[in-house]
């Protein structure tokens, strides 16, 4: 089928009444999670997984996509206003944000960073509109050695990518593989590493483990940093618009970001730290007052929050025709295809065009409502940033442990929650990154799934990930990326030895 | 305040940790019977991993005295808060089936609020209660979710 049409398939489901208002619902709590310290659009997802169990999974699908969208929106106003990212996209933009927010100029700032996110946002989604099934032809030439040979491209990218040790994200990763592995087997029905406990069979739930990291740890370590930490709300005064400056200034960072966005979140690496901060050193290089960066200067807000966005929509790109997801949000959106019995991937535009095109036409709907929410109501959001932080992680704990009960109904869950959330808790004080956790919980098994299928066609000739060219090709960019940072560290240290000590030895123990 | 040595001791559990999970798991894959079918049986992943898991937790290990380490410089934690938040949850999950969804909520609510230094607790246990009180109603009547009630919920239920 042609892509307009079945776009405009889509724009037929989506603007119906009913799903309109759920794509209004999921950008207003979108907005409201990106705002809210604590809590972002992985998280929330998760625990509107057992409140969708009733929902159609096309208005379910746009909800979640509104979210996703929503928090990219709303994360920005934490960065500029309080100095504390809400999500990892948002890190760049605090910088220059929020030193614009000290100098008054925190309206203009939000204004750039809402008005840059709508540009990056449908520009982003369009080229997903036509990239995402020329990624499903791609697909289809796909076998099990293929795609076992991209899921672990996609598992090593988002663990050397994150995090500044390799050790560090590697642990993280291989702890979501063996938490993956508890329950039976798919293939042979033997149960694995259940130790007798029934609740265990069905496995982990990727909900539960997602809750504990993103909510539960970071809740203990949020409480543990409390005392230590003094929070300064800037507000918004003067002028609301931008001038005339500040636009001539914004536009061109606006595309860029969306060029160094879109692509970087649609390939496996993923993720939106590459793109933001790449884009950061991109302005900074291009400023003609570079020295304002650091201090105020709108470039530095206008590029990265577009590259926020615009990887947010390159993200879906594999997600819905690989069935690969290569961030945090993407692997619990997984989760929640599963949940509904669908396997993105080619097939899925086939037999379920009218939620594939319908949540691809709902983000155009969305971005417009979220310029509408986030532009002449800003000031409403702001206003949450004011909820003490006692109440509003209390609140976060209670939903946390609802969503985790109502999973199964069984109490199981809430203590693996517990367990998990103290896990968390070590990784956030020891700077361990919990992304690839998530993503190689629910990865690992269809990594295994697509390797046992392979070598059941090659008949056990294990050659046949390298024989195959794609396949071959896909594995060695994954071992350059574990082996390439390595070697280049041994290089440097050798170059140094004899000289000045290594750099973290000086530091007295 | 938390010092860089209890650090790499947190960074050396973390090491010694995964290392001791893999090899759980490759005694555990051992001692199953493995009902081998297929060319690949549900064994060899487990043992990847295992693998795996001890090779990154002895490299752990070994930056953790001797490498390169997070918050080189301590870093203060409140551990006192982050045992109040743990136990509010562990309290929760030994009480709800029998207390019920409401009291375990609302416990857990001021444990946090507490741990985050709130002492206003005739307010928050309001809160709490609110707040666990609309979640079982919209859960359980609006959206066919089963909340347990628990024995104060039997107080209130018709006699039969």
């Amino acid at each position: 089928m042609d892509t307009l049409a079945a776009l405009g398939n889509g724009f037929l489901v989506a603007l119906t009444p009913y799903n309109l208002l759920w794509s209004a619902i999921g950008v207003t709590v979108g907005t409201a999670v990106g705002v809210l310290p604590g809590i972002g659009p992985a998280l929330t997802v998760a625990l509107l997984l057992p409140v969708t169990y009733h929902l159609e999974p096309t208005s379910a699908f746009i909800m979640f996509a509104g979210i996703y969208y929503g928090a990219m929106y709303g994360g920005s106003t934490t960065s500029i206003l309080l100095n504390a990212p809400g999500e990892s996209g948002s890190i760049v933009t605090a910088i220059d944000g929020h030193a614009m927010a000290r100098q008054g100029r925190g309206a203009q700032a939000l204004a750039t960073a809402a008005i840059g996110s709508f540009v990056a946002g449908t520009i982003a989604t369009a080229a997903l509109t036509f990239v995402a099934p020329l990624m499903v032809k791609l697909a289809l030439l796909f076998g099990p050695a293929e795609y076992f040979a991209l899921m672990i491209l996609a598992l090593t990218t988002v663990t050397a990518v994150l995090g500044n040790s390799l050790a560090r994200g590697l642990g993280s990763l291989f702890l979501g593989l063996a938490l993956g592995l508890v329950g039976i087997d798919m293939q042979t029905g033997q149960a694995r590493l259940a130790f007798g406990v029934p609740e265990l069979l069905d496995g982990i739930d990727t909900v539960v483990v997602a809750v504990g990291l993103f909510a539960v740890g970071e809740t203990l370590y949020v409480a543990s940093r409390y005392r230590f930490e003094t929070e300064e709300i800037f507000a918004l005064k003067g002028s609301k618009w931008m001038s005339r400056e500040d636009w001539s200034r914004s536009w061109k960072p606006w595309l860029r970001g969306t060029l160094l966005g879109f692509p970087i979140g649609a390939l496996p690496a993923g993720g939106s730290e590459i793109p933001t901060f790449l884009s950061y050193l991109v302005e900074k290089r291009l400023a003609k007052k570079p020295e304002e960066f650091g201090h105020g200067a709108i470039e530095a807000v206008a590029g990265p929050e577009a590259a926020n966005n615009a990887s947010a929509a390159g993200v879906l790109a594999p997600l819905l025709s690989l069935g690969l997801p290569t961030s945090a949000t993407a692997a619990i959106m997984l989760a929640a295809f599963q949940q509904y019995g669908l396997q993105p991937g080619p097939t899925l535009f086939d037999s379920n065009p009218e939620l594939v095109w319908g949540m691809i036409a709902s983000l155009y709907v969305g971005n417009v409502l979220l310029l509408l929410l986030n532009l002449p109501l800003v000031g409403m959001w702001v206003k949450l940033l004011v909820i003490p932080r006692p109440w509003l992680y209390a609140g976060i704990l209670v939903f946390s442990t609802l969503g985790a009960y109502t999973l199964n109904n069984n109490v199981v869950d809430l203590v693996i929650l517990w367990g998990i959330g103290l896990v968390g808790f070590g990784m956030r004080v020891l700077n361990v990154p919990v992304a690839p956790c998530v993503v190689g919980l629910i990865l690992g098994p269809l990594a295994e799934q697509q390797f046992r299928r392979a070598l059941a066609i090659s008949q056990g000739d294990p050659t046949v990930f390298v024989s195959h060219p794609i396949s071959a090709v896909l594995l060695a960019v994954a071992v350059l990326l574990v082996v390439g940072p390595l070697l280049l560290r041994r290089r440097n240290r050798n170059a140094a030895a004899g000289g000045t000590d290594r750099p973290g030895t000086t530091s007295t123990v | 305040m938390t010092t860089g040595r209890s650090l790499r001791i947190g960074e050396a559990l973390l090491g010694g940790g995964l290392a001791a999970l893999g090899a759980l798991i490759a005694v555990e894959t051992m001692l199953t019977p493995s009902a081998g079918r297929g060319v690949v049986g549900p064994a060899l992943f487990p043992y990847l991993i295992a693998g795996g898991l001890v090779l990154i937790g002895l490299s752990l290990l070994r930056e953790a005295f001797a490498g390169h380490i997070a918050h080189d410089g301590g870093l203060e934690l409140d551990l006192r808060a982050v045992v109040l938040v743990a136990a509010g949850l562990a309290a929760q999950f030994l009480l709800i089936e029998f207390l019920g969804w409401i009291p375990a909520a609302t416990l857990l609510f001021v444990a946090v609020a507490r741990a985050f230094g709130s002492r206003r607790y005739l307010l928050n246990v309001a809160l709490g209660l609110l707040l666990a009180g609309a979640t079982f109603a919209v859960f359980n009547y609006g959206l066919d979710l089963n909340l347990p009630s628990g024995i104060v919920g039997d107080w209130f239920e018709p006699a039969e």
